[in-house]
């Protein structure tokens, strides 16, 4: 185990240095001048000849790489084009905002995917097992954008009962800390704690619930097919055949077997739930990560959409090599396989 | 099971006839196959079926409800949107942008991917995990998130988007094949061809491609879904498919301001989406349980 973490780390180390020369990369394929580009700053700005010499951009790219990396760890990334916002501590806000969705969707998918997966494969090719199947398939395949708008028609301007978009009605003054609202009230405790706190529930609940559906359905799939793999093993017939009772073959045998393989692949389903949370931010005005990048590459703004795409990749990378790790942990046989094949 | 008649001949189906048995056998596949075919057939003959321009506006019907509600007109059967255009007509044009071009798309990345597969796979050198740690960290970031890092390096439009798309499927289809032809290598009848004395290029295609090509198929329909999904995602987040081009994603994003007068403007676009998706899905979901039964005889 300890030779599989180093090694993961080691390679995770690797794959986000070449991150950030991708990263340093881009204000010289981006348009325009690469300071400009890198740091904010535009070039009849009575500061740039100190940044671009801050930079190292006097000298060769060798030199430009290892001040951008200076930087990069000293948390100046540069300011927005736009509003000259510093755009790292901008990130850090709303990196809290994105992961509070992201989390909470993924959370809430958990129970009714993984259970709707399992019951599909007890009742394998029969009317339960199809009409969840059906679901999954048209949950699966409904574009966010379209139904988080339909959701929204519905719900909130029909019916009246959520809050079309934002985080918090803007009459409650919350400091920003971290950036995830529910975390921000209970750090700052504002006078009416509990109305802000309903405030934002009710705010947040539309876009978790909106983001949950794609984690959820493809728990389902991921869960029954495995459900139904484990299921056609000899240890659960030989539990059967020495007579435990069927609940005690599925919930001790089956079902911990049957998570190996839904904990292998949750790491592209989590690249999935980013892409959807960055599309149901815009939707929704979530002051989160997404939304931000979004808007900064239609707006052209160049250091932003390099801090933003290092930081959603660098979340991503490591993520994976979480899970990685947690896998081999958790399920000493495929660590077996990994040193077999190593 | 007892057979009744003495001398049975058991014919076995083609794999081709299998997989239509395996269709034929779920209704719903069907179903989405006709709605495929459809929509093949409305993007090719498209032009030919629409009675207006798809930017063409009417400007005594601005904001008409579907023919069959009250104040529906028949001239315009899903009713019109807020610039007097045809919904119909827009829809029918816009298969093209969402089902054509990603369709062509995702033709051309297989086909360079799975080449590029099947060169990483035969040579030697490249055989070391560098590649495979390489592939493993593109394919672990999200597609859209790839597709945005190349239109931020390009900026927005449908060409740059579709391009986006194409370079980023391709990883995916080398990958698939790189793993195919990795699997298929220690069989017999690979081994028996090499002691024949074929060459390189004769091994690649006739005779590992044949017994690969079902798995290249059903990552081409899981591709085609992909690109249907991003490129009707960026058109609604405005970085591919720019404004009056009927593009659904794009209908989708211009529909927002007039939701709440006008829904069938929003909702049409979507269903459109939401029926093709399924379609591509559903094909796909057929093929691979078809492929997965001849696997297991």
């Amino acid at each position: 185990m300890p030779r599989y973490i180093a090694r993961q780390l080691a390679l995770l180390l690797i794959t986000l240095l070449l991150l950030t020369i991708f990263a340093f990369c881009l204000s010289y394929w981006f348009p325009g001048d690469p300071v400009t580009n890198s740091a904010g700053i535009f070039l009849d700005d009575p500061r740039y000849q100190d940044i671009a010499k801050a930079r190292g951009f006097e000298s060769n790219v060798f030199v430009q790489y290892w001040h951008y990396l200076q930087h990069l760890f000293r948390g100046d990334w540069g300011v927005s084009l736009l509003d000259a916002d510093p755009v790292f501590e901008q990130l850090q806000l709303r990196f809290g905002a994105t992961l509070e969705i992201a989390i909470l969707a993924m959370l809430i998918a958990f129970v009714p995917g993984l259970s709707l997966g399992v019951i599909a494969a007890l009742n394998f090719r029969k009317a339960a097992d199809n009409i969840i199947l059906g679901l999954s398939l048209s949950g699966y395949s409904i574009p966010v954008f379209w139904f988080a708008q339909i959701a929204i028609l519905v719900v909130s301007v029909h019916w009246g009962a959520l809050p079309i978009a934002g985080q918090i009605n803007p009459l409650y003054a919350i400091q920003p800390i971290t950036g995830s609202i529910l975390i921000d009230i209970a750090l700052s405790q504002p006078e009416q704690a509990g109305a802000a706190f309903r405030s934002a529930l009710r705010h947040i609940t539309l876009p978790v619930l909106v983001l949950a559906i794609m984690p959820t359905v493809l728990l389902t799939r991921l869960m029954r097919n495995s459900m139904l793999d484990v299921l056609d093993k000899n240890y659960i017939i030989s539990g059967y055949a020495k007579g435990l009772s069927t609940p005690r073959v599925i919930w001790q045998h089956a079902i911990p077997n049957a998570m190996q393989n839904v904990v292998r692949e949750l790491g592209s389903l989590l690249s999935l739930l980013i892409t959807n949370t960055m599309i149901i931010e815009v939707i929704f005005s979530w002051p989160g990560l997404g939304n931000w990048l979004i808007r900064s590459i239609y707006e052209r703004d160049f250091p932003v959409i390099q801090g933003g795409l290092l930081l959603i990749a660098a979340l991503i990378l490591s993520v994976h090599v979480l899970l990685n790790l947690f896998h081999a942990w958790r399920y000493p046989q495929v660590r077996k396989d990994l040193y077999a094949a190593a | 099971m007892p057979r009744p008649n003495l001398y049975y001949e058991e014919r076995t189906p083609s794999p081709l006839e299998r997989v239509w048995l395996e269709f034929r056998r779920n209704p719903l596949a069907m179903g989405g196959l006709y709605i495929l075919i459809g929509i093949v057939f409305i993007s090719i003959f498209g032009p030919w079926l629409t009675p207006y321009g798809p930017n063409q506006q009417i400007a005594d019907a601005i904001s008409l409800p579907p023919a069959w509600s009250e104040n529906g007109d028949i001239r315009f059967l899903l009713g019109t949107d807020e610039l007097g255009r045809d919904m119909v007509t827009r829809i029918i044009y816009g298969a093209r942008y969402t089902f054509a071009y990603p369709f062509l798309v995702v033709l051309a990345s297989a086909s360079i991917g799975m080449l590029l597969g099947g060169v990483a796979a035969m040579t030697a050198g490249v055989k070391s995990s560098t590649l495979k740690h390489l592939l493993d960290v593109i394919m672990s970031i999200p597609s859209l998130l790839l597709a945005l890092i190349i239109i931020a390096i390009t900026g927005p439009g449908l060409e740059n988007a579709l391009l986006a798309i194409g370079l980023v499927l391709i990883p995916q289809f080398l990958h698939v094949t790189r793993n195919a032809i990795y699997d298929e290598q220690r069989k017999p009848y690979v081994t028996a061809s090499k002691l024949n004395g074929v060459n390189d290029f004769y091994l690649l295609t006739m005779v590992f491609f044949p017994n690969i090509v079902k798995v290249l198929v059903v990552q081409l329909t899981i591709g085609l879904s992909i690109a249907i999904l991003d490129i009707a995602a960026l058109g609604f987040l405005r970085l591919g498919a720019q404004s009056p081009t009927p593009e659904w994603g794009s209908m989708l994003a211009q529909s927002l301001e007039v939701a709440y007068i006008s829904p069938w403007v929003m909702a049409l676009p979507g269903i459109a989406l939401f029926l093709v998706l399924v379609s591509v899905n559903l094909v796909g979901d057929t093929l691979r349980i078809a492929i997965q039964k001849q696997l297991e005889r």
